[in-house]
């Protein structure tokens, strides 16, 4: 520890602290603009100089380490006109006429910093030379006069993100933000993630959807979870007068720590399917509007007469987007109560049923945590394609490669994680149990360790043979098992390339390797499955993890929630004699059912969702639901009682009942 | 001791300080008891005495030759002179010119202007005043005290004209502190 004085006040911080960190918990109030917590300190603003004595000039203490016995003045006349000049420096740079720019009005950490310094006038005048206003992109428009050249945006986008698409061309008052090698920012590599304009301090990022609709202090903002896949990152939303209007990543949440991908920003506001806003039945071939008590009552009447028929009997199908409340009654009402042999969740098991059958085969999780990624030194990802699911997952992956991490991908067809790869592995489709075991064997011949197998496990591998059967040269499986001996935290990240495939084969391998590397390295090598929609997890804990194949069922119920359907899955469901869907969203399926019922959308209804780490995490309700639509739970719990069935509301501890893949935990 | 004479006068601006100023209501009278209201645009009395006043307040940026009349003979019959909004402060909307060439801000307010016909045409009479870039007004006179906003608060304005009529210098800041 390192003792320090800061305005009078004295206290301890461990070494390396910096000299803003250390003052802000002595209760010093430090400006800053170019500081972000989450961001390497850069030192380029200038707001948070400080005195120290013994040290001639003033020294920005974002980026200045404590020293044992450092005294430091954080409020000196010195200090303030130092601030005060910094900030008419800025202003004189470009065009910060406050009056017409959307985020004057207490949202601009500029203007803020400016009133903090009670600033009334400009004592510099500005310079009149006009910069470019760049509008290519389509979820956000960049508007250089207003850039103070702070480059969180460029940080955010190298150090959270991965992605560095943003850097500085030129020098001083000429420095101007670039995409890649100066192109338009929407036609460049950019991935539309959206964080740029959340760590813009002024309005230089604008948001198309929520510029000029309010300032912070006049919008609702609601701490959630994202819906868009099974990564389960933290959001707010942000509403206003029941409107959605943008959604921020949160920058306090567990598992991603504020950073975002489109799907979960941006896509939302696309949504422009026509709401079903009443309960809908079929009167002489037509949907015509009806009540919910018309509406249950057929449901009622279609399904008592197949109670307890297993193959006739009634079909049923949820989206794993549901919350697990509404999972988990599904699952009593139709399997439970019904008796039905066939309810399942819409991705019929693609991205768990696997892996659950291994946890209960090994009787245990053997996956691990999410975090793990951030400090892996090598990643070994197979049948997965993290830029176009699970994104957020991928980021991790991507700002850890110019800390010279590698990146082996093994993937049959095009993986958007090619261009990044160490080692891109192309074989042929359905030998990847060859590849990873021959690999495996290839660790193990060159750390010269006897094979361990896991109990009853077969599996025994051959680098030649897995040369020939992969058509991946022999030259490139050592690579592969070189890079992953050689690394002190790999991970091992599989995906739906690899659960979709029935045997369990290359799951027992994966482990098999991973728990080779444990040995051979004595640290903790993580093993994750990206699974696939928000709470896949939870479904397969439910069970509702089966193959959707319809034999002779007589009726099918559908609770979609907000999802969406294949083309696939509506010509199966074409021939079907009753079909109830409960749905948010008037589709191709709702048009083809007898019953509709009408229910909440992802930011409407409440619920617990379980992500891909096995991570418990509760959505909240941030938007009222239009009058007469119900959640997806209520709309279930309608059926039971007219049904008669007295469902158990304890969704939680079925929850945790069954081994799953991961550990499951409480966040 | 006689009352501070205060006198106002605007010049690249929309006028809406002014309505601000307007907008203090009926504590416009309160302001009155304490100060002798002398030459506003808005009262028959047009220029500023030659004899001088205490205050003078002016809206609006600095734009072409007769604003620099205007803030010149200001500062010279005034002790205090008081830039009011956010044109006066930093060269507000009317600086939004200053981006572009004089020729290309004149030929889109004269002739590209889409209510304006075939025969528009850029002013040249010799008695017009010539325009020039678009100021602050601190960069043509010193300024004594800025209350930016655009416009002005009432309560801001009040507070800033009651100070004055009281003697004292008005402090802005924390809420009575907002650029726009």
């Amino acid at each position: 520890m390192v003792k320090v004085t800061i305005d009078g006040k004295d206290i301890e911080v461990p070494e390396g602290t910096k000299v803003l960190q250390a003052a802000r918990l002595a209760g010093a109030s430090i400006p800053t603009l170019c500081h972000h917590p989450l961001l390497t300190p850069y030192g380029g603003c200038r707001m948070c100089l400080v005195e120290v004595e013994g040290i001639r000039t003033l020294q920005p203490s974002c980026t200045l380490p404590v020293n044992q016995n450092m005294i430091v003045h954080t409020d000196t006349e010195k200090v303030r006109s130092a601030r005060k000049f910094v900030l008419s420096l800025i202003f004189s740079e470009r065009n910060h006429f406050c009056m017409y720019c959307q985020k004057s009005g207490g949202d601009c950490e500029l203007q803020n910093c400016a009133y903090v310094q009670e600033m009334t006038h400009w004592p510099i005048a500005p310079n009149w030379k006009p910069f470019p206003v760049d509008a290519s992109h389509p979820r956000f428009v960049v508007d250089h006069n207003r850039c103070i050249l702070c480059r969180r945006c460029v940080r955010a986008c190298g150090e959270l993100v991965g992605n560095f698409t943003l850097a500085f061309e030129d020098r001083g008052a000429n420095s101007l933000l670039i995409a890649d090698l100066g192109i338009p920012l929407g036609e460049s590599s950019c991935n539309s993630c959206g964080t740029c304009v959340q760590v813009c301090p002024t309005g230089a990022f604008i948001d198309r959807a929520s510029a000029y609709m309010g300032h912070d202090d006049q919008l609702d903002c609601t701490p959630s979870i994202c819906s868009g896949c099974s990564v389960g990152c933290g959001i707010n939303v942000i509403s206003r007068e029941n409107h959605l209007l943008r959604i921020e990543g949160n920058w306090d949440a567990p598992v991603n720590q504020g950073v975002l991908c489109e799907v979960g920003r941006f896509q939302p506001l696309d949504e422009n399917r026509e709401r079903i806003l009443t309960p809908l039945v079929r009167k002489n071939g037509e949907l015509k509007a009806a009540t919910w008590e018309d509406a249950c009552s057929l449901i009622k009447e279609k399904l008592i007469p197949l109670k307890n028929d297993a193959g006739d009997g009634v079909a049923a199908l949820a989206s794993t987007r549901l919350p697990a409340e509404a999972l988990y009654l599904f699952k009593q009402l139709f399997v439970g109560h019904l008796g039905s042999s066939l309810a399942t969740g819409i991705e019929e098991g693609m991205p768990t049923a696997s892996p659950a059958s291994l946890a209960v085969q090994i009787s245990g999780p053997f996956e691990t945590h999410l975090d793990g990624l951030k400090s892996a030194d090598c990643t070994f990802l197979i049948g997965a394609d993290l830029t176009t699911g699970h994104q957020v997952a991928g980021f991790f992956i991507k700002r850890n490669l110019p800390k010279g991490a590698s990146l082996i991908v093994v993937d049959p067809g095009p993986n958007g994680f090619d261009q990044h790869a160490s080692l891109s592995l192309k074989p042929v489709k359905g030998t990847d149990c060859d590849l990873v075991t021959g690999i495996t064997a290839a660790i193990l011949k060159s750390k010269a360790m006897k094979e361990v197998q896991p109990a009853g496990s077969t599996i025994i591998g051959d680098l030649e043979l897995a040369a020939k059967t992969t058509g991946i040269s022999t030259r490139l499986l050592q690579a592969a098992a070189d890079l992953l001996a050689a690394a002190q935290n790999p991970v091992i990240v599989y995906g739906k390339g690899i659960t979709a495939q029935k045997s369990t084969d290359v799951l027992k391998a994966l482990v098999k390797l991973r728990d080779l590397l444990d040995l051979s390295n004595g640290n903790h090598t993580g093993l994750i499955g990206v699974k696939g929609e928000a709470n896949s997890l939870a479904a397969s804990q439910y069970g509702l993890n089966l193959p959707f194949e319809l034999n002779s069922q007589r009726a099918v119920f559908l609770a979609l929630g907000d999802d969406y359907v294949n083309q696939r899955l509506i010509k199966r469901l074409a021939g079907v004699s009753f079909l109830a869907v409960q749905a948010s969203y008037r589709s191709p399926v709702t048009d083809l059912a007898d019953v509709v019922l009408p229910v909440e959308t992802w930011n409407e209804q409440e619920g617990h969702f379980v992500n891909l780490e096995g991570r418990l995490q509760k959505a909240n309700r941030a938007i009222e639901p239009p009058e007469g639509v119900i959640s997806n739970l209520q709309a279930l719990q309608l059926i039971c009682d007219a049904l008669g069935f007295q469902p158990d509301r304890d969704w939680k501890e079925p929850l945790f009942r069954q081994p799953a893949a991961v550990e499951l935990f409480e966040n | 001791m006689a009352k501070p004479k205060i006198s106002t006068d605007w010049m690249a601006g929309c006028s809406g300080c002014h309505m601000s100023l307007l907008d203090i209501d009926e504590r416009i009278i309160k302001i009155a008891e304490l100060v002798d209201i002398r030459a506003t645009p808005i009262t028959d009395l047009k220029e500023p005495d030659e004899s001088g006043v205490t205050v003078g307040i002016l809206e609006g940026a600095v734009n072409n030759t007769a604003n620099e009349e205007v803030a010149q003979r200001m500062r010279q019959r005034c002790k205090v002179l008081v830039a009011l909004g956010d044109c006066a402060v930093f060269g507000g909307v009317p600086a939004m010119r200053n981006f572009f060439s004089m020729d290309e801000a004149l030929r889109r307010a004269y002739v590209e202007t889409e209510s304006t016909d075939s025969e528009g045409k850029i002013p040249t009479d010799p008695e017009l005043a010539v325009p020039t870039q678009t100021r602050a007004l601190n960069e043509v006179v010193p300024v004594d005290v800025f209350v930016p906003g655009c416009p002005p608060d009432p309560d801001v304005i009040f507070y800033v004209l009651s100070e004055l009529a009281m003697g004292r210098k008005p402090e802005l800041k924390d809420d009575l502190l907002h650029w726009h």
